[in-house]
């Protein structure tokens, strides 16, 4: 009885202590401010046409906590599939160990090139996942698909596979972004800002490490940003 | 209280004991050199190994189970696909290159004629998908598999109680094709003392030593690196090899260096399967290279042979043949079916 007392005293502390820590990120995929939805229509004003998207899925990897630059934390857990079918997906648990400050959040979107050259993983990594390509070496770090009138491929349909983690096709992108100490960091990324200026009627189709990869990935820098839950 | 301290510590050491027996090391013999395969991701077990050779074998990898890897990697051919100059598919396709003999791939960097895998846990990914040779999806491999009992057993015995995934099934094709060691040819048998070449061997070993061993590179047989060999382009395939892969102009016509080993079972030759003899081989190395930017430097002088040199060469060629390894009933279709008559 006495342990059981000891064991709830110290249940109800750790839960109290940890209302104050972060807890979660809640990756939150946006279209014109409003949280994307697959299959619904939207207008792209950079193409005066509605879109329609049907498929995002990325890696978010190495997540890290820093306070005035200095490293405080990272995530244990290396890759996260994030996957917009999968609503669970979107959040990644932070580890709630500690009572860290930090004022800078810094995460890759893709997946490093020790881990592009070790061999299978399972879990996030799994090549069953369809974020690995099978005709040559490498992860896809980026998938974005959908249609629109305004795509001139077969079918409307747009497909955007960013990937390749050797020079000078090497498409990681390194974010850094300043967050102040919550218990859910909301991260916003922009898929409107993503396709804005893209010609959908010549630029429909990247499937591979190549040039037009490498310029679509510098995009993440400017379309991630830290947000309010919406 | 102590008592049951000392018990727990007992259950874990044996537990570790028959942990670690479980696995085992890759056996080759001293004169190889360290492998590049990092075994500490994928521990090499009997039972993964088995499961693997049964995937090797088993067409339920391609999508109307027709196929399987040993339908264009066949033992009696070093895993290669002898009087096939182009690798033959799904439906009767024909590829667009030689399917190579497999053995000895602990030590290869990368895979593929042109370096496209570059680890070769990956490297089944790529004929399971190609339309032309499985077009299968590993999802779909993997969903065929789980409805089987016998494959539900040998993935648990090979990786516990998991359910099966994409990792495991490439982690067991690559334990079984890392078992397919060569290392006991006459040349192997020179080296570790119990045999002795001939003459003729000798010399041939001596022109290899002079003219071959700077990318045939000895106890291997290859460096395993990229190179162009001279061979002029075939108009109907226009294959640039590792060029396609990296678009860098400096990798046009760059095709892996094969392994010397084993070459009296796996012709035809070259990438594309063009040469069905030794001799023509011998003979495009000493008259028939083509110059282009690309070439490897030491062909820009031609390499000279008499007629006597490549009978010698090709004599010691002949020491590398190993057919202890061919014909090793391990590596061959798993008969050990019947055990597991559920299916």
């Amino acid at each position: 009885m006495k342990h059981c007392c000891i064991l709830i005293l110290f249940l109800i502390s750790f839960t109290s202590q940890s209302q104050n820590d972060p807890e979660l990120i809640q990756i939150n995929p946006l279209f014109n401010n409003e949280h994307l939805e697959l299959n619904k229509p939207y207008f792209l004003a950079s193409v005066n046409d509605s879109i329609k998207i049907e498929t995002l899925k990325f890696f978010i990897s190495n997540v890290q906590f820093f306070q005035d630059e200095k490293l405080i934390d990272s995530l244990s857990k290396k890759q996260h599939l994030i996957d917009l079918e999968k609503e669970k997906s979107l959040q990644i648990e932070m580890s709630r160990s500690n009572r860290l400050r930090y004022n800078m959040i810094k995460f890759s979107v893709g997946i490093d090139s020790i881990t592009n050259v070790s061999g299978v993983f399972g879990g996030d990594l799994d090549p069953t996942n369809g974020m690995y390509w099978t005709w040559q070496s490498g992860y896809v770090n980026f998938k974005l698909e959908g249609k629109s009138e305004a795509c001139s491929a077969r079918n409307n349909f747009f497909q955007y596979h960013l990937g390749g983690y050797q020079a000078p096709y090497k498409t990681i992108s390194n974010i850094e972004l300043k967050v102040s100490q919550q218990n859910l960091i909301v991260i916003n990324f922009k898929i409107d800002a993503f396709l804005n200026g893209i010609d959908l009627a010549k630029s429909h189709s990247v499937m591979s490490p190549n040039d037009t990869a490498v310029a679509l990935s510098k995009r993440f820098q400017k379309i991630i940003t830290i947000g309010d839950e919406k | 209280m102590k008592n049951s301290r000392s018990y727990v510590i007992l259950v874990v050491l044996i537990a570790t004991a028959f942990g670690f027996s479980k696995y085992q090391d890759l056996q080759y013999p001293d004169y190889f050199p360290v492998p590049e395969y990092n075994f500490d991701n994928n521990r090499l077990s009997d039972e993964g190994i088995e499961l693997g050779r049964n995937l090797f074998y088993d067409p339920i990898l391609s999508r109307d189970n027709s196929v399987s890897c040993a339908s264009c990697h066949s033992p009696y051919n070093a895993f290669a696909h002898t009087d096939h100059d182009l690798s033959h598919g799904i439906d009767d396709q024909i590829g667009t290159r030689n399917a190579p003999a497999l053995f000895n791939l602990a030590w290869q960097k990368s895979f593929m004629w042109d370096g496209a895998i570059n680890h070769l846990d990956m490297q089944a990914l790529a004929p399971i998908s190609h339309s032309g040779e499985m077009d299968e999806s590993i999802q779909n491999v993997v969903l065929k598999l789980q409805q089987k009992e016998r494959y539900l057993h040998l993935f648990k015995e090979a990786f516990g109680d998991t359910p099966i995934s994409g990792a495991h099934v490439l982690k067991a094709l690559s334990q079984f094709q890392l078992t397919l060691i060569s290392a006991n040819s006459k040349y192997d048998k020179v080296k570790h003392g119990s045999d002795l070449f001939n003459e003729q061997e000798n010399k041939g070993y001596a022109l290899f030593k002079a003219n071959c061993n700077s990318c045939h590179t000895e106890p291997l047989f290859s460096n395993y690196s990229f190179a162009n060999n001279g061979l002029i382009v075939d108009t109907t395939l226009n294959d640039f090899g590792k060029y396609a892969i990296t678009k860098q102009s400096k990798d046009s016509l760059l095709f892996k260096v094969p392994s010397l080993r084993n070459l009296k079972f796996s012709s035809p030759y070259m990438h594309d399967g063009r040469f069905r003899r030794l001799n023509e081989v011998l003979n495009h190395y000493t008259s028939e290279i083509i110059n282009t930017e690309t070439l490897d430097p030491q062909f820009e002088q031609s390499i000279a042979l008499s007629s006597n040199d490549k009978a010698d060469l090709m004599a010691f060629l002949q020491t590398l043949n190993d057919t202890d390894f061919v014909f090793d009933p391990k590596h061959q279709f798993p008969l050990n079916k019947s055990k597991n008559p559920k299916e």
